[in-house]
């Protein structure tokens, strides 16, 4: 009994000592305004992209001896609640990876700096990028709220065992063409690689659909209203445009003719059994099914590539071919941009700018380009990038073809995100789903439009 | 005799007992224990008004206002709990949550029960005990995760198995009508065991002349069952039931680890919902709207509870 | 016959010898099928955490060509390399890790001092004022006692944000007292389950303490912990659990190295890769790690408590 209370109190105090000496955060040292010195917190969410960074911060610091930037990185899953309690609290990072998904918020509700003022003082060039990129983040307001820093295009990932014993060669897959009536040579090639359990495959007799061994193409969701690695290579070579102007478009076309029809093709994939139902494809992501040799190919980003590639197996030989041609005649692929943002509440706002100027500076990125991870912003970084690729044994051409074609498409963007989403997700998923008729998404599109006319 | 032992065995609440003695110390009561009592309640008062009390009430008034995290809310008065009213998304919440809770709640109970009785009936074995209390000393990020990928409708063994009696792969997560009893399911296993040793503590109150007189009669053990072991385990049943159902109403994890909410919102479960309106669309006024009736209900199933089961445990009468 | 011992009484209870007895006297189908249930419930409880254990003890490259194997797929010590931070980089990244360290060592000291100070002042703290409920007659201590009640059902996520910007306005984020803090002082589970055994305490012991002259405080530490070991160390245990299992909170608050807790590593560690599959051999092994202190607490205390957990003084 007294030794039980000794025991308590003791315990009571040791990890009250240990606080002592442990904890305590390490946010900020150095004056905060003033001359550009100090602690700049960096975050991102790419964990394999995370040593490029770190040679960069720790060439950054020789240059600048007076500013150390400290880089976390935090999951995707995570990262962006942790950023708005960060906000919320006051405590966020100087400088973090931002998205066009989510910068709309951030600006109008002034949590991250303008840079025009900045850029225009040390006279930053922004026409160095890929064309295009540098506008994506010029916010509504005609503020710029982030310099870029990569980019990224879709092809289609696909396993090299299973199209040699299909006897489709790598020229055939790099030049395939869909359209919404009948598929093309793409729909031709999904079915002679969809093999069911009885051996047969999707273009012979007998083949049981509902007892598919391997898949011609994997479904990896719905996609909601982007679809960007989902179906928005075929909407978009099917010449769609998604929104009346781009950026800060005000209608959306969901209603369009041409986005239902791919839609309604891009279903039948699954009828036919050459693409697993959505429910049968929730779960482990594309790129596992890829390498588990349910699927012969998947639709995905470059970003994964570094994966996928190192999956190689006896019965996985990763490879990329370019998204098909569409009936517009050429292919297509969104090009996503990243950008790195000030968070307007930062305390070493000239050293966290001095970090995002390299950041987004040629140094930086054929660093990071050399490292072989992702496509920089910056076109001689990004050709650096494409031969690091081909040096670990991925040959990355059919996500440089775009670029090189002109065939990429800037992803739309719009106020009312979040909202969006929230209305658009289900209503693919229904489609899909096999629960609601191509049809429904004009009822979804007017939904999103009212956003824009009454809020 | 065997009521009379049983009926003090199992006043959990020590009704008797306080009663009893009760009207000796109120003579001495009164305002000298009102200042020991206040000592010793101070730090735990302290922790409640601090971290609960004022939390809430901030919640509370935060549900009349519109407010986004990053500016300062503004009053908007009921507006919330109007848009609340019409939100088929927040009724899909209800509705899912409450499929969840019975599934969940109603397997567990069943199974916990069994489980417990069969700890108590055929071994006393400790290591039994330790192992069926394993699941739960597993975090639940893990335990989610794990599930999500033994029941992939693809990859995972379970459909493996049922393969093997020629059953058709089941997207345990991936079809709509079978996610919310999966994840109720997943969560049956992390607590199965837990509730059990609950139960069995009560079962150990039971003393086992009531047994003995019982199989000398010749009764079965099926009518033991519900006759003598279920009718003495009220009081304990009672409180499981309570801190398992308001539980079970506050599924969080395992949907934000595996399902997000899909597929087409069939595990958008309140919970789910109210961190999805806070903190992805900065709808905090919302949220708390939400919350506010998350917490009438909660308050409204423990009431319900406490009178439909005639617990006798709290002093509250 | 007197009831106050009964708590304390970790002898075997007659009750067992009885029904042991009653045991072996019988072989019937219905023990049989008794029996095989049980079977049945023990089997479905470890066969996923023996998934875990193959998972962990599989080469992340290879479990993708057999996901289904239930021998560890081209077994390999590499998982657990991985998480306790013996694995260089470029072994990690071969095996299919994504070559960041788990800082294993440092985020399970992190866990223990946060665990254990939050089970130390919890189960404290709610004592006194289970005792204060449940012994003390005091003006409105039915209310407040409803009151502390219906804590419990207030939604976490109610609490959480204005907890966290209390803790930023007093400056304790990433550190620990901001993690223990809003668990330290009581939770109304813990003042219900401790109120409850304490209401089932003998009177005459305690009366006749006071006839002696004892006040409340010597009666509380002298005879009511004593007496409540076993409740108290049940509940130690699971607050133990529960606070080391705890990870909305501390991810919201403690996001630093020096502070992270093993839970909040966990996840941060099975979202390494923003799209596509987590580390899953490195992750199972982790989680299998995470766990070990609390199968080992559990090994130390679980007899005392699984053997002598009673409701309320018998007989």
């Amino acid at each position: 009994m007294r030794r039980k209370s000794a025991l308590l109190a003791a315990l009571m105090t040791v990890p009250l000592a240990l606080t002592a000496c442990g904890g305590g955060s390490s946010n900020s040292s150095g004056a905060a305004g003033g001359a550009a010195s100090g602690q700049v917190s960096y975050w991102l969410w790419d964990a394999n992209q995370a040593p490029a960074y770190q040679q960069c911060a720790t060439d950054f610091h020789a240059k600048n001896p007076a500013i150390t930037v400290k880089i976390t990185q935090k999951g995707w899953d995570d990262y962006w609640s942790a950023i708005t309690t960060g906000m919320v609290s006051g405590t966020a990072p100087d400088v973090f990876t931002d998205h066009l998904s989510k910068y709309t918020d951030f600006f109008t509700k002034h949590q991250i700096l303008p840079l025009d003022d900045l850029i225009k003082k040390d006279k930053v060039d922004t026409s160095i990028y890929q064309p295009g990129l540098a506008d994506l983040w010029v916010g509504s307001d005609g503020h710029r709220y982030g310099l870029p820093k990569d980019w990224d295009t879709v092809a289609i990932f696909y396993n090299k065992k299973l199209t040699d014993t299909a006897g489709l060669t790598a020229d055939q897959l790099n030049t395939m063409a869909w359209n919404p009536s009948d598929g093309g040579t793409y729909e031709k090639a999904l079915a002679h690689l969809t093999v069911d359990k009885n051996g047969k495959r999707g273009d012979e007799p007998g083949f049981d659909k509902n007892n598919v061994k391997t898949y011609g193409l994997w479904l990896d969701g719905s996609g909601s209203g982007f679809g960007q690695t989902q179906w928005s290579m075929y909407a978009l070579s099917d010449g769609w445009t998604a929104t009346n102007k781009n950026p800060w478009g005000s209608h959306y076309n969901y209603d369009s003719p041409k986005f239902q029809e791919t839609i309604k093709w891009w279903k039948s994939l699954i009828d036919k059994g050459y693409m697993p139902s959505l429910k049968n494809s929730t779960g482990l992501d594309g790129l596992t099914q890829l390498a588990a040799g349910k699927a012969a190919m998947v639709t995905n980003g470059d970003w994964n590539t570094g994966a996928t590639f190192a999956n190689k197996s006896a019965t996985f030989v990763p490879a990329v071919a370019p998204t098909p041609v569409g009936p517009s005649g050429k292919r297509a692929s969104l090009f996503n941009g990243l950008a790195d943002s000030i968070y307007a509440g930062t305390k070493h706002k000239e050293a966290a700018w001095e970090w995002v100027k390299y950041l987004a500076s040629p140094a930086c990125q054929s660093v990071v380009g050399d490292k072989g991870v992702v496509f920089p912003a910056v076109p001689a970084a990004s050709d650096a990038a494409a031969k690091a690729f081909a040096a670990k044994g991925a040959d990355v051409t059919a996500f440089t073809v775009q670029v090189k074609d002109k065939t990429t498409v800037l992803p739309w963007i719009t106020a009312h995100a979040a909202d969006i989403d929230a209305i658009m997700k289900p209503a693919l998923d229904a489609v899909m789903g096999g629960q609601a008729d191509v049809s429904s998404l004009t009822k979804a599109n007017n939904e999103v439009n009212a956003l824009f006319s009454g809020g | 005799m065997a009521h009379t032992a049983t009926d003090r065995a199992l006043h959990v609440g020590g009704k008797t007992a306080t009663g009893k003695a009760g009207r000796r110390r109120s003579v001495r009561g009164g305002w000298h224990e009102t200042g020991v009592a206040g000592l010793f309640l101070l730090p735990a008062l302290l922790g409640f008004v601090v971290f609960f009390l004022y939390p809430t009430l901030r919640g509370i008034y935060l549900s009349f206002t519109e407010y986004d995290l990053l500016t300062s809310p503004h009053w908007i008065g009921t507006k919330n709990f109007v848009k609340l009213w019409h939100d088929p998304l927040f009724w899909n919440a209800l509705r899912v949550t409450f499929e969840y809770v019975v599934i969940n709640i109603g397997v567990q109970t069943v199974l916990a029960l069994g489980l417990a009785v069969l700890i108590h009936r055929i071994t006393k074995s400790t290591m039994v005990r330790g192992v069926i209390l394993l699941p739960y000393l597993i975090a639940n990020v893990i335990v989610a995760l794990l599930w999500y990928w033994m029941a992939d409708v693809n990859l995972g063994v379970l459909n493996q198995m049922l393969g093997w009696v020629g059953v058709h792969p089941i997207a345990f997560f991936g079809d709509s009508h079978w996610a919310i009893p999966t994840i109720a399911l997943v969560n049956v296993w992390k607590f199965m065991g837990y509730t059990a040793l609950l139960i069995f503590a009560g079962l150990q109150t039971i003393p086992a002349t009531v047994y003995e007189a019982a199989v000398m009669d010749g009764a079965s053990e099926w009518k033991i069952f519900w006759r003598i072991t279920v009718p003495l385990l009220r009081p304990v049943l009672t409180l499981v039931l309570m801190i398992t159902i308001i539980g079970s109403w506050q599924i969080f994890d395992t949907v934000a680890i595996t399902t997000k909410g899909g597929p087409i919102n069939s595990t958008r479960v309140l919970q789910y919902y109210i961190y999805d309106q806070a903190f992805s669309r900065y709808n905090f006024g919302y949220a708390s709207a939400i919350s506010v009736v998350l917490f009438l209900i909660l308050a409204g199933v423990a009431f319900a509870q406490m009178k439909l089961l005639r617990a006798d445990e709290s002093d509250l009468a | 016959m007197t009831t106050q011992v009964s708590i304390a009484d970790v002898a075997a209870p007659p009750a067992p010898e009885s029904s042991a007895a009653h045991e072996r006297r019988q072989f019937s189908w219905g023990r049989l099928l008794a029996w095989t249930t049980l079977s049945l419930f023990l089997l479905i409880t470890l066969f996923p955490l023996y998934w875990m254990l193959r998972t962990a003890l599989s080469n992340n490259r290879a479990l993708f060509s057999d996901p289904t194997s239930w021998l560890p797929v081209h077994p390999t010590l590499g998982g657990f390399k991985r998480v306790l931070g013996i694995s260089s980089v470029e072994q990690a990244q071969a095996e299919g890790g994504s070559g960041a360290s788990l800082h294993f060592w440092l985020y399970l000291r992190n866990s223990m001092i946060v665990s254990t100070a939050i089970t130390a002042g919890q189960v404290f703290f709610s004592a006194m004022a289970a005792y204060a409920f449940a012994r003390l007659r005091w003006p409105g201590r039915n209310a407040v006692f409803f009151l502390f009640l219906t804590a419990l059902m207030v939604p976490p996520i109610f609490t959480m944000l204005p907890n966290f910007v209390l803790m930023k306005n007093l400056g304790l984020l990433n550190t620990f007292p901001g993690i223990v803090l809003p668990f330290f002082f009581m939770t109304p589970f813990a003042v219900f389950f401790l109120r409850q055994f304490f209401l089932g305490i003998s009177r005459e012991l305690e009366e006749a303490a006071i006839l002696d002259g004892a006040g409340h405080i010597r009666i509380f530490f002298k005879i009511i912990l004593p007496l409540s070991s076993a409740p108290i160390t049940t509940l130690g245990l699971l607050t133990f659990i529960n606070a080391w299992n705890e990870y909305f909170w501390p991810l919201l608050v403690a996001q630093n190295d020096n502070v992270r807790v093993l839970t909040v590593a966990l996840g941060v560690f099975k979202s390494q890769t923003p799209q596509g599959s987590p580390d899953w051999a490195g992750l199972m092994a982790a989680a299998l790690v995470a766990a070990i202190p609390i199968i080992v607490l559990f090994l130390a205390f679980g007899r005392k408590i699984v053997d002598s957990i009673q409701f309320s003084g018998i007989k």
